[in-house]
């Protein structure tokens, strides 16, 4: 069985690479540079497949503190495979997390761990990770706004020609009268 | 079927029934939109997210320095102008997003993104007004 899979995005970096599962944990490799990122299998909590832009995530979930690696470009036949391996050299089972492509625009916010998550009849459409909003500001009694820090940094003139649209800001209507405990 | 009860008085929609139903087009971490299935389909922190053109309501662009900006505005309840019948406020705990905003170096891609969406926006509502009166 092979344990190799190739074009696979570490994080949200644009760089592909290849990432081998082995019983010591899993490791990926930059395609064209150095850089390598390694997971301990001692580390490993749990993992989660789901589907995200670039196909499919490998999320692993680290026992230390609430901090994750993801992987994304997993292909959906891909699944069963890594199901066994993670399951032969963790000993953990691959959780399918349900994502939400309905195409509504209104759900639930829940704060989960260090992400706000946008849910769609009770499964997840996308997730913001709170460290990227740099300003969030309420409008009347309804209107939440968030504004998101620019991945760039921006001031250094690190003028990069992004290939990706940034997202920079997103106002939700949150019903004025409702208050919600928890 | 996905069939989904949300009281009466607006249309049921659904842009995907599964994940196999995206385009391949996502995978560039780019809005896109798919004229298909009636959705456009937002990157957000690395989700394909999709939005049926029924939910959305306009879309403006501004330039402001080397950046176009793009603001997909959708339709949400205390807006006069939200037509009450395509969305369901019958649920009063619901959020709705109301507006997404983007940047781009690429004024022109913005651009077509958003004729595109105008484009879309302008048949579906076409359609609708047909088949009213077809109903009459």
């Amino acid at each position: 069985m092979t344990t190799q899979f190739e074009n696979i995005y570490y994080g949200a970096g644009t760089d592909v690479g290849k990432i081998r599962f082995a019983s010591s944990g899993m490791g990926w490799k930059q395609l064209e540079g150095d850089k390598t990122v390694t997971v301990s299998a001692a580390d490993i909590k749990w993992i989660q497949w789901l589907r995200v832009a670039r196909n499919f995530q490998l999320r692993i979930i680290l026992k230390e503190g609430r901090r994750r690696e993801t992987f994304d470009g997993f292909l959906r036949d891909d699944h069963d495979r890594i199901a066994a391996l993670v399951k032969q050299h963790f000993s953990v089972t691959l959780e399918a997390k349900e994502i939400s492509h309905k195409g509504w625009n209104w759900g639930a916010t829940d704060v989960q761990g260090d992400d706000l998550a946008f849910l769609v009849s009770n499964r997840t459409a996308f997730e913001l990770p709170l460290a990227n909003i740099a300003n969030s500001n309420i409008a009347g009694k309804t209107e939440v706004s968030l504004e998101f820090a620019n991945a760039d940094g921006g001031a250094n003139g690190k003028k990069k020609a992004r290939a990706v649209d940034e997202l920079v800001e997103m106002r939700f209507y949150v019903p004025g009268t409702h208050t919600r405990d928890g | 079927g996905e069939l989904e009860e949300r009281g009466k008085g607006w249309k049921r929609f659904v842009s995907y029934k599964g994940e196999a139903g995206l385009p391949r087009e996502v995978e560039g971490l780019r809005i896109f939109v798919d004229r298909k299935s009636q959705t456009v389909i937002l990157p957000i922190n690395g989700f394909a997210v999709p939005f049926h053109i029924n939910t959305l309501k306009n879309v403006s662009k501004s330039d402001e320095g080397e950046f176009t900006y793009l603001r997909i505005n959708f339709q949400t309840p205390g807006q006069l102008a939200g037509k009450k019948e395509d969305t369901p406020f019958e649920d009063p705990d619901a959020t709705f997003i109301r507006s997404v905003s983007y940047r781009s170096t690429d004024g022109h891609r913005f651009d077509a993104i958003s004729k595109q969406i105008t484009e879309l926006k302008k048949e579906v509502n076409k359609r609708e007004q047909e088949k009213k009166e077809m109903a009459d």
